[in-house]
C-alpha cells in the first residue's frame, strides 16, 4: 500500500476515530435517509379511488427510496467534496509551510505516487463516512428500483469530480505560499471552477457545464426519480432536456463521455501541475509549453461548443430560449431593432469567449512569464553559461512569443467562428467587415502584450495592482457616474468603461453588430468610446513595453 | 561524499550563497558557521535538492544534485531548521512511514525502524505519540527518521537548537559513530562549542561567501592563531613575567586571575616547545602547579571573522 495513505488511515482511523465518525455518519445518514423515504413513502388516496370510501394515506416504498436519493446524494457530496477538499487543501499548505512536504519530496517515490498518497490518504476519514453511506444507497436502488446502470454512470461520474476537487485542493495547496491564503484560493478557485464557469453553459459555451456531476443527475437520473405515476413538471422536463445531448462541433456526446473528457483535462492539468510542485517547490505551476497546450486545448473545445451556434443558430440553455424566441413577445429598448434578440445573443456569446480568452490569457501569463527575480535568475545563468540568449521556452525566458502565440490561438478560432456564421445562412446575423475581426483581434493582442510587460517588470503586488487598477476601477467610476446621472453621463461612461477589457469587448462586439441597434435611433456613438479604447490599449502596450525594454538594458 | 563547486543562489538581486565551494568527504563531520544570513540554511537546502541554485554544481556520491535530484536523494538524509514531526503518528509509524518511501518493506523494514530507534535511543518510546514528545525527543525522532534509510550522506541544519546539555552530548556521539561508519556529515550549527566537539574540519561562511575553511589546526595556522600556555602556581612569583619574556618561544604575558597565580601567554610551537618551556621554569624556581596548553578556540575564530570587515575573495 502507498505509504502516505498507510500514514493517513494511521493518523485519522485509529479505533476511537473510526468508532466516532462512523457513529456520526449513521446517525446523519440516517436521519436524513429515513426522513426523506418516510415523507415520499406517503401517497394520498383520494376518496374516490379509496376502497373504503374516505380520504387514506397508502405507502410506497418505490416513491420513498427514489424521494430519499437526492439528499443522500447530497450528504455523500458534503463529506467528500466540502469536508474531504477542506481537509486535502488545509494540510497540503501546512505542511508546505512546515517543511513536512520537503521530507516527502526528498523520498524517491515518484511525484505520481505522492500525489495519490495525499488525495487518497488525508481525507481517509472521510471516505470512511461515506462508506457508512452506502448500505443506505443499497436500499435506495434496490427499494427505488432505479435502473443500475444509469446510477454506475453517476457514481463513476460522482468519484471522478471527488477526485478533481480533491486535486484542485491539492495543487492550490502546493502552489500558493500560505495556508490562509491556500484556503482562500481553493475555495475561490472551487466556487469559480465548479459554480461560476458552469453557469456560462447557458451562454453557449457548453463544455463548461460538464465540469460538475449535474449533466448526469439531470441528464441519467432525475427522469428516474418521480413517484410512480407522477410526471415531470415544466422546469425538470427543461433540465434533463438540457442536459440529454451535447452538441460538439456537428457530432452529439452523451453528457457523461462529456463530462469524463471534460474533467479528464483539467485532471491531467492539475496532474502535471503537481507533478512540477513535488519535483521542486520553485518551478511556475505550468511550463510555456504546458501553458500553450492547454490554451489551445480550451481554444479548441470553444470551437467545438460554439461551432453549431455560428454555423446554424442551434444552441441550449437560456442562449438556445433567447435566439427562439418571437419578437413580438419581446420587449426590446427602442433603440434597438425589433429583431435584435438574436444579435444580442451573438454579443453576448462573442463577449464570453473573448473574455474567457483573455482571462485564461492573463492567468497563464502571470504563471509562465518569469517575474523580475526569475527573468535576472536566467540572465545570470545564461552569463555564467556564456549563451547568447535564454531559450524562448525556459521557465525563465522572457514571455513575448509565448503571449502572441497564445494570442493567435485565441484569434484564429475567432475569425474561423466568424467566417462560418457570415458563410452560413444562420439565423443570426453577424458583419461581413474584415475591421470585425481585426479590431478585436489586435485588441486582444495588444492587452495580452502589455500583461506580459507589467508581469516581467513588476511582482505580484505591482501586477496585480495593475491589473486591478485598469480593469475594475473604470467600471467603478462608470457605476457612480450612472447612479449620478445615466443619460448626461453615457457619453463619458462609454470613454471610460472603453479603458477596461471586461467592459470594452462588449463596447467592440456592439459596435460591430449589424442588426443590434437601430441607426435611426442610436442611443449613444459607439464609434468615438471604440477609437479611445482600441488607442489605449495601443499607448499602454507602447508604454509597458518600451518600460520593460529599459530595465532589460539596465 | 559532497562537492560543492561554484555554488551560487540569488534571491532576485541578493546574492544569499555566492561562489561556495567546498567538499565533504566520507567519515568527515564538516560543521558550517556563520552569523544569521550567512547563507548556510540555503546552501544546505540546495544540497538537498529543495532549493534551485542560480549556478554551480553540487556532487553528491558523485550524482548530479541538480541534473539528477531524484537520484541523489536516495543518498540524502536531511534535517531541516525547526523540524517538524507528523503529530498524530507514533515515533514507529513515523520512521515506518520514511522507511517505506524510501523503498523498504517486510523484516528489512522493521529490522531498520527498529535499528533507527535503537541508535537515537528512542527504542523505549517508540509507541508515544509524536505530539506529545519533549523538544529533546522530538529531534531525536527526526534523526530517526533521517537514518531510517542508511542515507549516506547526513545534511543537518542546526540539528542541536533548543536541545538540553544531556541531548547534545547524545547527539554528539551518535554523529562520530556514524561518521565512524563512513558516513558523511554536514551540519549546521549556531552552537560553537558544539561545533568544535563535534565536526573535524569547518567552514566558515559570511555574506554568501566561505570565508576560512579546514580543520581547526588549518584554520589556526592560517589565521596565525598561537596556541596559548596556560600555568598555575602554588603562590605568586614576582619576577615571572621577566623570566617569560626571556624565553623566546613565549609571548603576550597574561594574569588572567589576576591574583599572580594563573598566568597565560601565547607559545610558538606544539608540546615539543612546551615541555622545554616547563623545564626552564622548573629550572628557574618557578612553583607550578599547574601546565597546559590551550588550542585556539572556535569561538575566538568566529569572533575575531565576526569583527573584521567582509572582503571580497577572503579565502585562506
Amino acid at each position: 500500500m502507498n505509504p502516505l495513505i498507510r500514514r493517513g488511515i494511521r493518523e485519522r482511523l485509529r479505533a476511537k476515530k473510526l468508532v466516532a465518525a462512523g457513529i456520526f455518519s449513521l446517525i446523519l445518514t440516517a436521519t436524513f435517509y429515513l426522513a426523506a423515504f418516510f415523507d415520499g413513502m406517503q401517497v394520498v388516496v383520494p376518496a374516490k379511488e379509496s376502497p373504503t370510501g374516505v380520504t387514506e394515506l397508502a405507502f410506497n416504498p418505490v416513491n420513498g427510496a427514489r424521494e430519499a436519493f437526492t439528499p443522500l446524494l447530497v450528504l455523500q457530496g458534503f463529506f467528500l467534496m466540502f469536508l474531504g477538499t477542506g481537509r486535502i487543501a488545509s494540510v497540503t499548505a501546512e505542511e508546505k509551510e512546515s517543511g513536512l512536504l520537503d521530507y516527502q519530496r526528498m523520498t524517491p517515490m515518484t511525484p505520481l505516487a505522492k500525489i495519490f498518497g495525499y488525495l487518497f490518504g488525508l481525507p481517509a476519514r472521510e471516505y470512511w463516512m461515506f462508506v457508512v453511506t452506502l448500505p443506505f444507497l443499497l436500499h435506495c436502488v434496490v427499494a427505488g428500483k432505479l435502473p443500475f446502470w444509469n446510477i454506475l454512470h453517476l457514481y463513476a461520474v460522482f468519484f471522478c469530480s471527488v477526485l478533481l476537487y480533491h486535486l484542485t485542493a491539492h495543487v492550490i495547496g502546493l502552489v500558493v505560499p500560505r495556508p490562509r491564503a491556500a484556503s482562500w484560493v481553493a475555495r475561490l478557485a472551487v466556487l469559480g471552477l465548479y459554480i461560476f464557469l458552469p453557469a456560462l453553459g447557458q451562454a453557449g459555451i457548453s463544455f463548461l457545464s460538464f465540469l460538475t456531476i449535474l449533466p448526469t443527475y439531470f441528464g441519467k437520473i432525475l427522469p428516474h426519480l418521480f413517484a410512480e405515476g407522477t410526471q415531470m413538471g415544466r422546469f425538470e422536463s427543461q433540465a434533463v432536456q438540457f442536459w440529454q445531448e451535447v452538441p460538439f462541433f456537428s457530432i452529439s456526446l452523451s453528457p457523461t463521455t462529456f463530462t469524463f473528457v471534460m474533467q479528464g483535462l483539467i485532471l491531467l492539468a492539475l496532474f502535471l501541475t503537481g507533478y512540477r510542485k513535488w519535483r521542486l517547490d520553485s518551478l511556475p505551476a505550468f511550463s510555456k509549453p504546458m501553458g500553450l497546450g492547454l490554451f489551445a486545448t480550451l481554444q479548441f473545445l470553444l470551437l467545438g461548443s460554439l461551432w453549431p451556434f455560428f454555423s446554424d443558430g442551434q444552441a441550449s440553455g437560456l442562449l438556445g430560449s433567447v435566439v427562439q424566441l418571437d419578437p413580438a413577445q419581446v420587449g426590446l429598448p427602442s433603440q434597438l431593432k425589433s429583431d435584435a434578440h438574436p444579435a444580442l445573443a451573438m454579443v453576448v456569446v462573442q463577449s464570453t469567449f473573448f473574455l474567457l480568452s483573455i482571462g485564461a490569457i492573463l492567468i497563464l501569463i502571470n504563471i509562465c512569464c518569469p517575474n523580475p527575480h526569475r527573468r535576472l535568475k536566467g540572465i545570470q545563468r545564461i552569463q555564467k553559461l556564456g549563451l547568447p540568449t535564454i531559450p524562448w521556452l525556459a521557465d525563465e525566458a522572457p514571455g513575448g512569443v509565448f503571449t502572441t502565440l497564445l494570442a493567435l490561438l485565441a484569434i484564429l478560432p475567432y475569425a474561423l467562428l466568424h467566417l462560418l456564421a457570415v458563410s452560413s445562412e444562420s439565423i443570426v446575423s453577424i458583419s461581413s467587415s474584415p475591421s470585425s475581426i481585426i479590431a478585436p483581434a489586435s485588441f486582444l493582442l495588444f492587452c495580452a502584450l502589455s500583461l506580459r510587460a507589467a508581469r516581467e517588470q513588476w511582482f505580484n503586488l505591482g501586477f496585480w495592482g495593475f491589473v486591478g487598477l485598469l480593469w475594475l476601477t473604470p467600471m467603478l467610476a462608470c457605476l457612480v457616474l450612472a447612479v449620478n446621472d445615466f443619460l448626461g453621463n453615457s457619453q463619458l461612461m462609454l470613454h471610460l468603461s472603453s479603458l477596461s477589457p471586461l467592459t470594452f469587448i462588449p463596447q467592440l462586439m456592439v459596435y460591430h453588430s449589424p442588426n443590434l441597434v437601430d441607426p435611426a435611433n442610436p442611443l449613444v456613438d459607439l464609434s468615438a468610446s471604440v477609437r479611445t479604447g482600441m488607442v489605449a490599449s495601443i499607448i499602454g502596450f507602447v508604454f509597458l513595453t518600451f518600460k520593460l525594454w529599459k530595465s532589460s538594458i539596465k | 561524499m559532497i562537492d560543492v563547486r561554484e555554488l551560487t543562489i540569488h534571491y532576485g538581486e541578493f546574492a544569499a550563497v555566492d561562489h561556495l565551494s567546498f567538499s565533504v568527504h566520507p567519515g568527515s563531520i564538516f560543521g558550517l558557521i556563520g552569523p544569521n544570513g550567512a547563507g548556510k540554511t540555503s546552501a544546505i537546502k540546495a544540497i538537498a535538492t529543495l532549493l534551485e541554485p542560480t549556478y554551480g554544481e553540487i556532487l553528491v556520491q558523485g550524482i548530479s544534485a541538480l541534473n539528477q535530484a531524484e537520484k541523489a536523494r536516495g543518498f540524502l538524509g536531511y534535517m531541516p531548521d525547526f523540524p517538524p514531526v507528523y503529530e498524530d503518528l507514533k515515533i514507529w509509524e513515523f520512521c515506518d512511514l520514511f522507511a517505506q518511501a524510501y523503498g523498504l518493506s517486510g523484516e528489512l523494514k522493521k529490522a531498520k525502524v527498529l535499528q533507527a530507534l535503537h541508535a537515537t535511543g528512542l527504542q523505549d518510546h517508540m509507541h508515544t505519540l509524536c505530539r506529545t514528545l519533549s523538544r529533546g525527543m522530538h529531534q531525536r525522532a527526526l534523526l530517526a527518521k533521517t537514518l531510517v534509510h542508511q542515507p549516506s550522506v547526513l545534511l543537518l541544519d542546526e540539528p542541536a537548537a533548543n536541545l538540553d546539555p544531556k541531548s547534545r552530548i547524545d547527539l554528539r556521539n551518535i554523529l562520530k559513530s556514524l561518521a565512524l561508519e563512513g558516513k558523511t556529515i554536514l551540519l549546521s550549527s549556531h552552537v560553537l562549542s558544539e561545533i568544535e566537539d563535534t565536526c573535524d574540519t569547518l567552514g566558515f561562511m559570511r555574506e554568501g561567501k566561505m570565508v576560512l575553511s579546514g580543520t581547526l589546526d588549518e584554520i589556526s595556522q592560517a589565521r596565525q592563531k598561537q596556541n596559548s600556555l596556560k600555568i598555575r602556581l602554588t603562590k605568586p612569583f614576582p619576577t615571572l613575567q621577566k623570566i617569560i619574556s626571556s624565553i623566546p618561544a613565549l609571548s603576550q604575558f597574561e594574569d588572567f586571575g589576576g591574583n599572580g597565580k594563573e598566568v597565560r601567554a601565547c607559545i610558538d610551537g606544539g608540546e615539543m616547545v612546551a615541555s622545554e618551556v616547563l623545564a626552564q621554569l622548573v629550572e628557574a624556581g618557578v612553583p607550578v602547579s599547574g601546565f597546559a596548553i590551550e588550542k585556539p578556540r572556535v569561538e575566538d575564530l568566529f569572533l575575531e571573522l565576526e569583527s573584521r570587515p567582509a572582503r571580497k575573495g577572503d579565502q585562506p
